[in-house]
């Protein structure tokens, strides 16, 4: 959309013959989306979407607008994930997996 | 003692004291006291320097009085055993309550001196002949009050007399004084009476034979002899008195002494009642009320030869003036608690009596003076005055109708002025501009002439409200809409940018209207369609002015209302950077994308775009940059997912083939499809389409731009409607010119209709119904949301109340239909949330 800037350095490379090529690509803008790699999209301890904040952040961010990556995800051995903020309060009182009843033990962490 | 008073005045006076040095001088004092005591009486004080003396030490005694206390009392007792018991206290008292009254100076001093003499003499209760004493007594008293001179001397020992009679023996003899004073009081006064009325008769109709004039000094001298009696009888007030009196714990609890003597108690309450609650009531007896009621039927004559005169305004006019000339009336011959009866008096007649012929006249006031009428600004200064004169009465609902003309006519108003003529495309300036003056000319006008009365204030904010939010039988409002295409158009880039500052003024205002409209949620969703369009096309005027719309928004609205957007806005934020990283990231790594390559990456969930992920097979010259970023995404976040939203994506082509460079700027799919013709100059369709992956309907979509535009050439059915057969074929036409250089595909059928709230959910094309049902989805989940809050906090509620508070809940996000409500209120029963309260009717409890 905006390739202003490309029509000064290749103007005129184009002489009438046979090109070898019959287009260029000079920009491309891509969109694409981000999200979570989760088998459920849903956070089973506090019921959100994993793609938005818990529940608990939700009410805090109130204050601050910006940082959303501050609520990340989290997937056990099990490959069940939740919010990171959920599962640091479920481990307090169960170290096991909501949904599995497996001990809990951290496989990776959405960053 | 009065010696050692003085002596101690000295002291502190020829010391400059402060109070620490107290201790100095009290040996001293009490070394001197024996001395000083025996001294004879009067004639050894110069009396005229005690009052200034006393004056001087006043602020110091609080702090001295202890101090004083003890230097007293040891002087006394070394001095004067015998005598000690029934002295100190007095002794003690006159000393400290002539600290309190000193100001009055010459009475309490006189006071001072008496006790001293009585002192002097003796304290010692004695036999008293109660006639021979009273007889001198009244003919002092007699003196006092009638303010003629009495010698020093007789003075104080009347003084004394007082006391001596109150403190008699065998039995005190206070009593029987207060009686005597008290006869002798009246006869006093009913002399005094004689003397007022002189030889006229009250029924007289003569107001200059100065009856008032000297009923006034009659008053005067009276209560200053009063006055002074009452220093004489100090003693008797202070000892006797006083102990007669009951006290406020008394007369709430009572007491034994109190029971004894019911009628005394009752006749205090009855004169401390008239003193505390209608100190005038004399007053308003004999002058207000007769007053009042000759002014009210001059009043109500007076109206009704106005009203006879002319019209409202005329009437409104003289009305006002009758008033001020009456309330400068009662001020100036009226005690001033009264005016506010003056006034009430004057409103009844003027202008509650006729507050039907008032109000006749609202509507066309308010007409004429709001549109372009030539009396405009007379028709104002009219309502200004039915203002003031309706003000006081509005407790009795005065004002209401003059509220509900304004009401109307914002109304009427702001509904003729939606519905004037206006250009389609330009319908959201219309409705904004519309609203903006609408909301301008009455805040201005409900402010000069209501002074900005919050019920004025009200009715104009439930006009606008009812002009933004009308909607023609089955439709929805359209005010949303039209706003947030106000918004879109202003944080557009546009060829014409006016400045800065002038669309910050609109957008400011546009939040205005924005309060007024009750479909929040719509807005919303428009709101955040136009604003992704916006940021991923990036066609934003200014980030700062899209970054304060948002908080404009957020304040209004609040956190939640503009969460989305928020999060869309630090996708933008984020991707910037992420793009240099990602340049930097080849740098290090000598690679290169053989294009220019910008992306945005964005949150899943904030950004509606529906769920067209339509697959696609991406030619090489795209693939390259892609899978390159992939891996540099994967490298630098974990647990991430990344899709690419090719509906979105657009590239610049250039074509070499043709006499002149054309740059043709096209979605991804179109730029794949044109790539394919690399190689080849014609294909099937069916075949470029399964090259590329896509499916019937973003083919046909993608593909007709590029037809229409004479790109490509097609022969048969190449997209492939109806059956799905596309059995045609494409061909790339060679001799493609056009008079631009730059061809812009993707506007052609850009999907920017694409819908659905959060990403997943919804696709295809979504329009206005569509539009709404989404909302009602939302807004019933809202709801639920709002009610089990609510019940799980109150437990058990009532039906009406719980619909109060999902109302009010609601309505920073929009305005909730009952029938909705209780559309949820049914399923959250259905799904064991609530139930009815056993054995009633209308109340809710929470299940846990």
């Amino acid at each position: 959309m905006s390739g202003e800037d490309c029509d000064t350095l290749d103007r005129g490379d184009n002489d009438g013959q046979k090109p070898d090529k019959m287009f260029t690509l000079k920009k491309w803008n891509a969109v694409a989306m981000w999200s979570w790699d989760v088998e459920c999209d849903t956070c089973a301890i506090c019921r959100v979407q994993v793609m938005d904040a818990c529940l608990r952040c939700q009410g805090e961010s109130k204050k601050d607008s910006y940082g959303k990556q501050d609520c990340v995800v989290v997937w056990g051995e099990c490959n069940h994930s939740f919010h990171f903020c959920c599962m640091s309060l479920w481990v307090k009182q169960n170290n096991r997996c909501p949904l599995c009843q497996q001990e809990w033990s951290i496989q990776r962490m959405g960053k | 003692m009065k010696s050692i008073t003085l002596l101690f005045v000295y002291c502190v006076l020829s010391q400059h004291i402060n109070p620490l040095s107290a201790g100095v001088y009290v040996p001293s004092l009490a070394a001197a006291a024996p001395l000083v005591l025996p001294a004879p009486p009067p004639t050894y004080f110069d009396d005229a320097c005690v009052p200034a003396a006393l004056q001087a030490v006043a602020p110091l005694l609080p702090t001295l009085a202890p101090a004083l206390a003890t230097t007293i009392s040891t002087s006394i007792a070394a001095a004067l055993p015998p005598l000690l018991e029934s002295a100190l206290p007095l002794v003690l008292t006159s000393v400290l309550t002539a600290a309190g009254p000193l100001l009055e100076a010459a009475a309490p001093c006189c006071n001072c001196i008496c006790i001293q003499y009585s002192l002097m003499m003796s304290l010692k209760p004695r036999n008293v002949d109660f006639q021979e004493t009273w007889a001198n007594l009244k003919e002092t008293v007699a003196g006092v009050v009638g303010l003629r001179s009495v010698e020093r001397s007789v003075w104080n020992t009347r003084f004394s007399d007082v006391y001596a009679l109150c403190v008699a023996q065998p039995e005190p003899l206070a009593d029987k004084l207060y009686d005597e004073t008290r006869n002798f009081l009246e006869e006093h006064v009913s002399g005094l009476l004689q003397r007022v009325k002189s030889n006229t008769s009250l029924e007289s109709t003569d107001y200059t034979d100065g009856l008032l004039s000297r009923y006034v000094s009659a008053w005067r001298e009276y209560s200053q002899g009063v006055a002074y009696l009452n220093s004489l009888y100090s003693y008797l007030n202070l000892q006797h008195v006083k102990r007669q009196k009951v006290s406020d714990a008394e007369i709430i609890y009572g007491s034994a002494a109190t029971v004894s003597c019911a009628e005394h108690d009752a006749r205090q309450l009855e004169v401390r009642n008239f003193r505390v609650r209608s100190p005038l009531a004399l007053y308003q007896q004999l002058v207000l009320e007769p007053y009042l009621s000759a002014a009210a039927s001059h009043h109500a004559r007076f109206a009704a030869a106005l009203l006879q005169q002319g019209d409202i305004s005329h009437y409104m006019k003289h009305v006002l003036e009758g008033l001020e000339k009456e309330i400068s009336l009662g001020h100036r011959f009226l005690h001033l608690s009264s005016l506010e009866a003056v006034r009430g008096c004057y409103e009844r007649a003027a202008v509650a009596a006729h507050l039907p012929a008032l109000h006749a006249d609202i509507e066309r006031l308010l007409r004429e003076a709001c549109e372009d009428h030539p009396h405009a600004e007379q028709r104002r200064n009219d309502l200004r005055r039915m203002y003031t004169l309706l003000k006081p009465l509005s407790g009795q609902g005065a004002l209401k109708p003059l509220i509900e003309a304004a009401h109307a006519q914002a109304a009427r108003e702001g509904h003729a002025l939606l519905d004037a003529k206006h250009n389609k495309d330009e319908a959201h300036t219309h409705f904004v501009n519309a609203m903006l003056s609408l909301h301008g000319k009455y805040s201005k006008l409900f402010a000069e002439v209501f002074g900005g009365a919050q019920a004025f204030v009200g009715a104009l904010d439930k006009a606008c409200s009812a002009v933004v939010n009308s909607r023609g039988a089955n439709e929805s409002s359209r005010a949303p809409e039209l706003l947030a295409r106000y918004c879109d158009c202003l944080l557009r880039k546009r060829s014409s940018a006016g400045s800065d500052t002038d669309t910050d003024d609109k957008l400011a205002a546009a939040i205005v209207v924005f309060k007024y409209v009750d479909d929040k949620d719509v807005f919303q969703k428009y709101y955040a369609r136009a604003l992704a369009r916006r940021l991923i096309h990036q066609l934003s005027a200014s980030m700062e002015q899209e970054e304060a719309m948002i908080n404009r928004l957020k304040a209004a609205c609040g956190y939640e209302f503009t969460n989305k957007l928020h999060r869309m806005f630090t996708d933008v934020a984020v991707s910037a950077d992420l793009n240099a990283k990602f340049q930097q990231h080849l740098r290090d790594n000598n690679l290169s994308t053989n294009t220019g390559f910008f992306i945005q990456v964005l949150q899943a969930g904030a950004w509606p775009l529906g769920g067209a992920m339509a697959p696609l097979a991406p030619p090489l010259q795209l693939e390259r940059p892609a899978r390159l970023f992939e891996q540099f995404y994967r490298a630098s976040f974990s647990g991430r997912r990344l899709a690419w939203l090719h509906h979105l994506c657009t590239g610049e082509l250039r074509t070499r083939y043709t006499p002149r460079v054309y740059h043709l700027a096209a979605t991804t799919p179109q730029c794949a499809l044109l790539l394919c013709f690399e190689t080849v100059d014609s294909a099937p369709a069916k075949e470029l389409r399964d090259t590329l992956q896509l499916n019937n309907e973003t083919w046909g979509r993608h593909l007709k731009p590029l037809i229409e535009a004479g790109l490509l050439t097609a022969e048969g059915d190449v997209e492939g409607e109806g059956e799905g057969q596309c059995e045609g074929t494409l061909t790339l036409n060679l001799n493609f010119s056009c008079k631009r250089t730059k061809v812009r595909l993707t506007c052609a059928n850009a999907p920017n209709q694409q819908g659905g709230s959060g990403g997943g959910s919804g696709s295809g094309s979504v329009n206005e119904g569509n539009e709404c049902v989404h909302c009602d989805d939302d807004r019933k989940m809202y709801l639920q949301a709002a009610i089990v809050r609510i019940m799980k906090q109150r437990k058990v509620l009532r039906h009406t109340e719980l619909i109060q508070e999902v109302v009010s809940q609601a309505r920073s996000s929009f305005a909730p239909s009952v029938a909705m409500i209780k559309k949820c209120i049914e399923a959250l029963i259905d799904k064991q949330y609530l139930e009815r309260a056993v054995g009633t009717l209308d109340t809710y409890s929470y299940l846990a």
